[in-house]
């Protein structure tokens, strides 16, 4: 069993809809970053839209806890990054089988090389976060995030006069 | 393996029923760019002077570039082209969202629409995949339940579709198109040709990918960019307030908020409209186009009073004024339910608002009574009337068909009020005020290739340019040229403006980076382009491209017969000085800029046609060969003209 570092002590990606614009920047950023296209299918991140109502939600992996893209894989392909604690996957190791994404969608399916990809916080600093002007996707400490949400909502509370 | 572009042009003809693809070949790429300049270069070529805009030879051409669909910022837009049903020259509109992006990826530059389907149909492009489909149960339905409907038929949410409302169908002279269900191609009249198709609906969804020939180093310029936008102060109160953070300097500063159809240029309760009020009390959130780290859109939501519980994408200034104070509303609950009833119809509301302003001074000056609007009582600021107008105009019912022709053409038909179309070639002023915005801006309302809009080369350097201390001078060599109403070095200004918007329209990339925000620099559109297509471009190149297109669509105009006699601003302008505020008494100097407008350009001053000379250093050697008639023809026709003024039988 790999040892999981611990989600807290360490940054991760973490997403407020309410501040997402729908613009998809982040889409090309992850897809040019890691793949030198542009292209939404091949990004690692999806925003998903709801026009009618001009809103937006940003579909990214939380490398979880408890990886359920891990358990799935029986040829060992995906490990986890011991700096970042991405779930990172192994192209050589992955042979093409589907089994992660039946049970987790926010890994994706590339067309062209026929192998599982997905999030892997780019080393360290992700490329979604870096670009999102609004603060819609964020890279943070859990805590961090949720003590700003928290102040946020104080803030509402306290200073109102 | 093409990159930046996709070298791909298909083709739909509505008639047979028959798709094909082009290829787009690199050196009429490089000559025309993509977008704007594509499509500009195809209605010249392919729909000649004697092609009806609502007849079935008409095209209804979509154009993306170079960069849309990809990480430069804020390269989503589309332009969308044809002879326009409106001002009867030429027409194009463009707009933002995620339909052309969508277009991109399905594997096109450009979609070029043909011929008259002989029944409401939609198109289904996915991919490779065209299908021309069966619209019935489509048609008649508003734009949002249009949009749910062809989702739902077509099994997938993960669409984007360009469509027209009832307006559209109807054949209004200034019906939209609307795209991703809140945002307008809305000028010049495209939703009409459009209609005039019987097609009522684009649907696309795309899986490949733009290629990009130095895919570092794009990233790392487009990343860049995107840093100086972030702390750009113009992009910062775009993101803050939208285009609504116009309406207090308009007001209050600069005196051109369009009140009572440009009848003054202010009121002192234009505060109700200010960018705070919406932003405090009506913002839901805020939305952005592809790819756009600034995100001026809005959604809006009405929390009290009839319209309660409301919401609606939108509006920008240009909506709320002109469904708003032209027509005499300052209440802002009215103003985003009008602008949400003429997006869910499919009409502009810059001529929307337009014709509804012309009948109302009409009528307040006796110009119309109840005989002729069928009884209706037409007072500036009736609420009720109002929504009641823009359901007739997208319906064709009663009064309601007289408007759908647009203020100049309603004038003519009733031969009256002329002077209070406030329009240009037909084609109705947005509701900017060169009395106040600046002589820049004049300049493009008179001589623009759609007819009077703003959006013909968008001169901020005389609205924002003062706010990047050095740039106006930069350009221009002259610091005075920053004041809206200083002439000097408008001409000059417009020129450059002008041909700057041509290339970021056809690049794609949105004109508020380059324009109004002046974060991103033609140096900088000339790296993106490079580092997208490996092929090399410096800003002086794309300067020149951008003077072809300008060019080419004057051609059009000129082909037509239209020159320095249609380009005449509104009487209003000219020769009414502005009653109060802190602009009292200016007028527009048409008489002294115009002249000197073609001078710069190189344009003869007797015709307004653009002189032998200088289309050919254009590379349009072909256009001032075919000119030359036209050119005998029309000085023959200015002889006549003028004989006639100074002899009148």
């Amino acid at each position: 069993m790999v040892i999981l570092v611990i989600a807290t002590s360490i940054k991760t990606l973490l997403v407020d809809p309410s501040r997402c614009t729908g613009c998809r920047t982040c889409e090309m950023a992850c897809s040019l970053y890691h793949e030198g296209k542009c292209s939404p299918v091949l990004s690692r991140m999806r925003i998903i839209k709801y026009e009618a109502l001009g809103k937006s939600y940003p579909a990214i992996c939380s490398q979880c806890s408890k990886p359920q893209c891990l358990s799935a894989c029986d040829k060992g392909a995906i490990k986890q990054n011991e700096k970042t604690g991405a779930m990172n996957i192994d192209e050589a190791l992955c042979t093409g089988c589907r089994s992660c994404l039946t049970v987790c969608p926010q890994i994706g399916f590339h067309p062209q090389k026929k192998v599982a990809f997905k999030c892997d916080l780019c080393g360290g600093d992700p490329q979604c976060a870096r670009f999102c002007t609004t603060g819609a996707i964020t890279f943070s400490g859990v805590d961090e995030f949720l003590m700003t949400r928290r102040r946020a909502i104080a803030d509402r509370a306290v200073l109102a006069v | 393996m093409v990159d930046g572009w996709t070298g791909k042009r298909l083709r739909i003809d509505l008639s047979r029923g028959t798709t094909s693809v082009e290829e787009i070949g690199e050196s009429y790429r490089k000559k025309w760019l993509g977008g704007r300049g594509f499509n500009s270069e195809l209605l010249y070529r392919e729909v000649g002077p004697d092609v009806d805009p609502l007849g079935p030879e008409n095209l209804l051409i979509f154009g993306v570039g170079p960069l849309t669909g990809t990480f430069a910022p804020s390269s989503g837009r589309t332009t969308v082209t044809a002879r326009s049903p409106l001002g009867g020259g030429f027409g194009d509109s463009n707009m933002g969202g995620h339909w052309g992006p969508e277009l991109k990826f399905a594997g096109y530059d450009q979609l070029v629409i043909s011929g008259k389907a002989s029944k409401p149909v939609y198109l289904w492009i996915d991919d490779d995949h065209i299908e021309i489909r069966d619209a019935s149960q489509i048609w008649g339905k508003l734009v949002l339940e249009a949009d749910a409907m062809i989702k739902e038929e077509l099994g997938s949410q993960e669409i984007h579709t360009a469509l027209i409302g009832p307006a559209g169908e109807n054949t209004v002279r200034y019906a939209c198109i609307m795209s991703d269900v809140y945002r307008a191609a809305a000028r010049s009249g495209m939703g009409a040709v459009m209609g005039s198709k019987n097609l009522k609906a684009i649907a696309v969804r795309g899986t490949n990918p733009v290629n990009i020939a130095r895919p570092e180093e794009f990233y790392q310029i487009s990343a860049s960019i995107r840093e100086r936008l972030r702390q750009d102060l113009m992009a910062q109160m775009l993101y803050d307030q939208g285009t609504w953070l116009l309406t207090m300097p308009a007001n209050y500063e600069l005196g051109w908020f369009c009140w009572h159809n440009f009848q003054k240029g202010n009121h002192p309760d234009a505060k109700k409209l200010s960018g705070e009020a919406h932003r405090d009390n009506f913002l839901s959130h805020r939305e952005g186009c592809f790819a756009c780290p600034i995100s001026c859109g809005r959604f809006s939501k009405i929390k009290e009073g009839k319209y309660a519980g409301e919401i609606t994408g939108g509006p920008e200034y240009e909506t709320l004024t002109a469904v708003g104070p032209r027509i005499g509303l300052l209440d802002m609950d009215k103003v985003v339910h009008n602008n949400k009833l003429v997006n869910e119809l499919g009409l502009d509301s810059c001529s929307c608002g337009g014709a509804i302003a012309w009948a109302m001074e009409c009528w307040e000056k006796g110009l119309l009574t109840k005989e002729d609007t069928g009884g209706l009582v037409l007072e500036w600021g009736d609420q009720e009337l109002i929504t009641r107008l823009i359901e007739m105009i997208a319906h064709r019912e009663g009064f309601g068909d007289l408007l759908a022709e647009g203020s100049s053409r309603a004038a003519e038909i009733m031969d009256r009020g002329r002077d209070y179309s406030i329009s240009v070639k037909g084609h109705d002023m947005s509701q900017d005020d060169p009395r106040g915005l600046g002589f820049a801006f004049g300049i493009g309302f008179v001589t623009g290739r759609r007819g009077g809009d703003h959006l013909q080369g968008l001169p901020c350097l005389e609205l924002t340019g003062a706010f990047y201390p050095g740039l106006v001078e930069k350009i221009l060599g002259s610091k005075e040229a920053e004041a809206p109403l200083s002439p000097v070095k408008k001409p000059e200004m417009e020129r450059y403006q002008e041909d700057l918007k041509a290339v970021g329209d056809s690049l794609t990339q949105c004109t508020f980076t380059h324009s109004w925000s002046f974060a991103v620099q033609p140096e900088d559109m000339a790296l993106l382009l490079s580092a997208a297509t490996g092929l090399e471009f410096s800003a002086k190149e794309l300067f020149e491209i951008g003077s072809r297109i300008v060019h080419l669509e004057r051609a059009y105009w000129n082909r037509l017969l239209v020159g320095r006699l249609e380009d005449k601003s509104p009487k209003r302008f000219t020769q009414e000085p502005m009653p109060d505020g802190p602009n009292k008494g200016t007028v527009f100097p048409e008489a002294e800029l115009i002249p000197r407008y073609y001078e710069v350009r190189g344009w003869d001053k007797k015709t307004g046609f653009p002189l032998p000379e200088v289309l050919k250093g254009l590379g349009l050697e072909d256009v001032a060969a075919e000119l030359e008639p036209y050119r005998a023809e029309y000085q023959k026709k200015i002889e006549e003209t003028e004989a006639e003024a100074t002899n009148p039988a």
